[in-house]
């Protein structure tokens, strides 16, 4: 199978969408001739113009309120938020409006629009552009949160995304998007709310999403050579979650760590451990850890940066204590 | 502009309908009928009916929260407006929003947005769709005085000139965000709405008790964003009778204030006495109304009084496209 990056995977489900559906529109900041901040958008609008790829001034409300009044009256719109932190300068819209159009019109119409953001640390970018933000929305109802790990599944998860009916927050971690790997050339869809299990192992199960995935994946295979088989789970999808997948695994191993780059106290992973702890409890062997990044925001300096995130050394520390306990 | 009799009579009828309609949600809202906030737009029926009567059915509305009466205009069976606010089932969204979230994609009222300033940027969206699929719908957003204070006021007329969307600002100015004056909180030139300029959209300060005024102001600033010359801003000026919502004594304002407005402002009463003078309508034929207005809103009330609760597990329904959500 031919191969292509993260960043080109979206833009190829991005363009074949396009061409299918006229009703399906991109629209943020630097989106048009510029292709994006980070090129994702590259070609587009050379190629649809600027009714389709619509250039915006830096305003974020009015950003997913077009996206939002536009998806009421049938268009399907793909907003870019240039980075996830700024997502707070149009968070009414999308845990006010977008979420809850569907129950206001008492089902009879749909927001299906998708928000494209980048997230994540580790771009030595401080607190204002390295964050993870899934948990800002897990206690809103109506919206999807989406976050693949690879070109693959990105495609497969954008198509996916652009197709369905809902508000969807497309998460993109900006360490993925020069990372290359097998995607087919023809359009296909993945579907919204299927993990997928990357290692299979018994003795236990690791949760977890986008660039963290490798990390799991690395420890996965140092402590496979101690002779501790750990499953990797890649959530792909945040909400909602695949919980047959997630309980088949615990049911197998009864033992879970949790990771994601967010601060602890009210991580996302939380809901995931409390699922478990409420409909799996029998089945735990050791109590569910998570690893996660610290309760502070992510600083700049390197050094400071990299004693904020998970590291593989602490995957590891944490899979042999549950193990032995 | 020469009204016809029929528009002057819809102009008239319209108000009066607007204004019996709001008498009774505040009656059996205080007889305990109906729960929740209501926002009673008494006072300000020239604002909704002078605009409403200018758009059609397939016009996007955006009414704001003391809008009763453009959401009875807009095309929706108005049992089903007043079901809403009794918080029955067969209410338009079937009792899920209420008084402040009544609305109907059928004849395109889009709701209110119980956070002030959202459809300032929302609108965007349905005039973008518009210009999208190439036709000639505008969109009309109602907004208050203190509204004016929300940032996506700024993002969204900035983008509505540069664009030239098909929207009309009707600017509902009635001097008071709850307490606070406008002029206490707002810097501005001359008129609140004269801030449109640094965007380069036209804005047009109207008497807005004056309902032909305001028909008049807003069939322009249609047709210019029909001809796809862009946005305008309507700044109507009125006054609210009651106090914030109903219940609200409104102790904030001066009683001489109150009551010039009620007695010498009062936008039915200015029509009603134009059109006898001008010999339009006799008083008779204005009394023929009034009584007709009342039937109306009679039937409305028997329907909401008798229609049926919601079911509790109605709450679970369109939460998603396509998924289930569990209950209890």
């Amino acid at each position: 199978m031919r191969k292509l990056s993260f960043g080109k995977a979206i833009n190829e489900a991005l363009n074949q969408e396009m061409q299918r559906d006229d009703k399906v529109f991109v629209i943020g900041e630097d989106v048009a001739e510029m292709g994006g901040d980070f090129g994702i958008t590259q070609g587009l609008w050379k190629k649809y113009g600027e009714k389709r790829v619509r250039n915006t001034p830096l305003s974020e409300a009015a950003i997913l309120g077009i996206a939002n009044g536009a998806a009421m009256a049938g268009l399907r719109p793909v907003a870019e938020i240039m980075f996830a932190d700024f997502i707070t300068e149009c968070y009414d819209q999308l845990v006010n409006n977008s979420a809850k159009v569907h129950f206001m019109f008492n089902g009879t119409v749909t927001c299906p629009l998708v928000v494209r953001t980048v997230n994540g640390a580790g771009f030595h970018a401080a607190y204002h552009h390295s964050q993870t933000p899934e948990a800002w929305f897990l206690n809103v109802p109506g919206l999807y949160i989406v976050a693949p790990s690879t070109p693959y599944d990105a495609k497969g998860l954008l198509i996916a995304s652009i197709r369905n009916d809902n508000p969807i927050i497309f998460l993109e971690h900006k360490l993925l998007y020069d990372m290359e790997g097998e995607v087919l050339k023809e359009p296909y869809t993945i579907e919204i709310g299927k993990a997928i299990v990357k290692k299979e192992g018994k003795d236990a199960t690791i949760i977890t999403s986008q660039r963290m995935v490798y990390l799991a994946l690395e420890a996965a295979e140092e402590l496979s050579k101690e002779g501790i088989q750990v499953e990797v789970i890649d959530l792909r999808t945040l909400f909602p979650f695949d919980k047959d997948t997630i309980f088949n695994s615990v049911a197998k191993t009864g033992r879970v760590i949790l990771i994601n780059e967010a601060p602890k106290t009210g991580n996302y992973v939380t809901e995931i451990s409390q699922t478990i702890s409420e409909e799996m409890f029998e089945f735990l062997k050791a109590p569910i850890k998570r690893i996660t990044g610290l309760d502070t925001p992510t600083a700049f300096a390197p050094k400071l940066e990299n004693y904020y995130l998970p590291d593989k050394k602490d995957i590891i520390e944490e899979v042999k204590e549950i193990v032995e306990y | 502009m020469n009204l016809s009799k029929r528009v002057l009579k819809e102009l008239y009828y319209n108000m009066i309908l607007i204004r019996d309609f709001e008498d009774i949600v505040d009656k059996y809202a205080k007889k305990g009928y109906i729960p929740g906030f209501i926002h009673l737009s008494t006072g300000q029926e020239a604002c909704q009916v002078g605009v409403m009567l200018t758009l059609k059915e397939t016009d996007y509305k955006f009414p704001d929260h003391r809008s009763h009466g453009v959401c009875l205009l807009s095309g929706t069976p108005k049992e089903k407006v007043l079901a809403e606010i009794f918080a029955k089932k067969t209410g338009i969204s079937g009792g899920r929003g209420g008084s402040m979230h009544i609305l109907d994609i059928k004849c395109r009222n889009m709701g209110f947005n119980a956070i002030q300033g959202a459809n300032m940027v929302t609108c965007l969206g349905t005039a973008f769709a518009s210009q999208y699929n190439n036709t000639q719908d505008v969109t009309a957003v109602f907004c208050g005085d203190g509204t004016i204070g929300r940032g996506e006021v700024h993002e969204g007329m900035n983008i509505a000139a540069k664009w030239k969307l098909p929207i009309i600002y009707v600017l509902v100015n009635n001097e008071y965000a709850i307490s606070t004056r406008v002029e206490s909180v707002h810097s501005y030139p001359k008129n609140l709405s004269d801030r449109a300029w640094g965007y380069c959209i036209p804005n047009e300060v109207i008497d807005g008790n004056d309902v032909i005024a305001v028909y008049e102001a807003s069939s322009k600033a249609v047709k210019r964003a029909r001809a796809g010359e862009g946005p305008t801003v309507l700044e109507l000026l009125t006054y609210r009778w009651q106090g914030m919502f109903s219940g609200d004594p409104a102790a904030y304002r001066p009683k001489d204030e109150v009551k010039i407005w009620k007695e010498e402002r009062c936008p039915i009463k200015r029509l009603r006495e134009k059109l006898i003078t001008d010999k339009i309508f006799s008083a008779k034929e204005l009394d023929e109304l009034n009584k007709q207005s009342l039937e109306e809103i009679e039937g409305m009330i028997k329907y909401a009084m008798e229609s049926p609760e919601p079911e509790p597990k109605d709450a679970l329904k369109y939460i998603y496209a396509g998924r289930e959500v569990e209950g209890r």
